[in-house]
């Protein structure tokens, strides 16, 4: 086989890494949290208070909790890559892979990135801000994927998935064409956050534009956070890992540039909090469940706007479990971690994992 | 190595390059081609002068030849 050129190999993810990292930088500039520029889990967690799923923060004084607001960033992502896979004839409506495991799993992967306070990707975006907190969970998500990778190894699978139906496929894109009217109209049963970071968003246009380019880029080149850290274990290919990197570079140049701050340290991070071994074990927790479904968050929306059904009920999975996050107190604050039975979410998270990595393996032979 | 094929699950890919390897053919485990598929799933590249369909686990989802020119030929395509 002829040898590819640095540039056929790398350029496409190395310009998306570098996008969504501008996006991050441009976002925050623009009105979104600080270190959350870009961050599925916590958008995910916003669309869930929008629609009064969880109301983390009551305040009785304004009426509202503090994480609620249709993120139009979610909705770019996954009409973005719609429209391109639409346009490049990779639209193919999929699933029946082991859905309701998926569901659970997706579940626990939210807990444990609100245990920590963000999804792989906001964790990237951390590091690049400067968040010490960041890599403790990067070495967490790290020990998470290697955990994951063994039970590929050793015959895990969910299944293969089958053609559906063009109207199932299209079910979760047209899911996200209403959250853009709800959001544009905000009609008064829509909760939009009136204090906290909810209230904090870039303003809408921008940022369905924004997330679209995102969702383009990101749906052809495949860029995922956790299949970064997983091909280069498994088959030492570093393609993924370099927009992974490309992320982190463009967030600390951009930050000096635009003045959104970039201080190294683990305490006052925005959004973030410095309990070490939470940050570790929430994100064990997303690296194992997200390589059992085979992505990351943002991967699971890209595959979502192709017509990947088991990746949308993946999300739905994702915007249940940060309901329950908020509602019994496993989310941490910008402060501690949070006031429920964490360590219980946490653990039985990982037995439910270890059950589902054991009974999907297949009897391999030698 | 000049044929690839393409599965639709990891453990599906496994499988083939062990049989494949346990056969004699030279024959290892890879991400996609993104030329191939917008999936993010893993493949087997291998040998040989011919394309070995009788070895290919069942969730096999298309085996292609890659010609001198890097573009790929399809030979067979699974079940979808």
């Amino acid at each position: 086989m002829e040898k590819e050129s640095f540039f056929k190999r790398y350029g496409l993810l190395i310009l998306t890494g570098i996008v969504v990292g501008g996006a991050a930088v441009l976002l925050t500039k623009f009105g979104n949290p600080a270190n959350m520029g870009f961050c599925i889990a916590c958008f995910l967690r916003d669309i869930a208070g929008a629609l009064n799923f969880q109301r983390a923060g009551f305040d009785a004084e304004v009426g509202t909790g503090i994480v609620q607001y249709i993120r139009p960033e979610i909705i770019g992502l996954v009409l973005g890559a719609t429209l391109l896979a639409v346009i490049r004839k990779e639209f193919r409506p999929k699933g029946g892979s082991s859905p309701m495991v998926r569901f659970v799993i997706a579940v626990f992967v939210m807990i444990g990135a609100l245990v920590f306070l963000g999804c792989p990707l906001r964790m990237v975006i951390r590091i690049g801000g400067g968040d010490l907190n960041a890599v403790v969970g990067l070495v967490g998500f790290v020990i998470g994927i290697l955990i994951g990778i063994v039970f590929l190894k050793r015959g895990f699978s969910l299944k293969r998935a089958y053609r559906q139906s063009m109207a199932e496929g299209l079910a979760f894109p047209a899911l996200m064409a209403a959250l853009l009217v709800l959001v544009a109209v905000a009609p008064s049963f829509i909760i939009f956050s009136k204090s906290g970071p909810g209230s904090q968003h870039a303003p809408l246009l921008l940022a369905l534009i924004v997330a679209a380019v995102v969702g383009v880029l990101a749906q052809r080149s495949r860029l995922c956070m956790v299949g970064g850290i997983r091909d280069a274990v498994l088959f030492k290919d570093f393609r993924l890992i370099s927009a992974f990197l490309a992320i982190i570079v463009t967030v600390m140049v951009g930050n000096l540039l635009v003045g959104n701050g970039l201080t190294f340290s683990f305490l006052e991070q925005p959004v973030a909090h410095n309990e070490a071994l939470w940050n570790l074990l929430g994100m064990v927790l997303v690296g194992w469940g997200s390589v059992l479904l085979g992505g990351c968050p943002l991967r699971q929306l890209i595959l979502a706007g192709e017509g990947n059904t088991d990746s949308a009920v993946t999300v739905t999975g994702f915007i249940v479990g940060a309901a329950v996050a908020h509602n019994f107190g496993l989310a941490s604050s910008a402060t501690d971690i949070g006031t429920g039975p964490v360590a219980l979410a946490v653990i039985g998270g990982f037995v439910v994992l270890a059950v589902i990595s054991v009974a999907n393996m297949a009897k391999m032979e030698g | 190595m000049n044929f690839v094929a393409t599965f639709h699950t990891h453990l599906s890919a496994m499988l083939t390059c062990g049989s494949l390897q346990k056969a004699g053919v030279t024959a290892k485990l890879a991400p996609v081609p993104r030329v191939l598929s917008s999936s993010c799933g893993t493949c087997v590249f291998y040998g040989g002068a011919e394309p070995h369909l009788e070895t290919m686990d069942r969730d096999v989802e298309a085996v292609y030849r890659r010609e001198e020119t890097g573009d790929y030929t399809c030979l067979f395509r699974g079940e979808e």
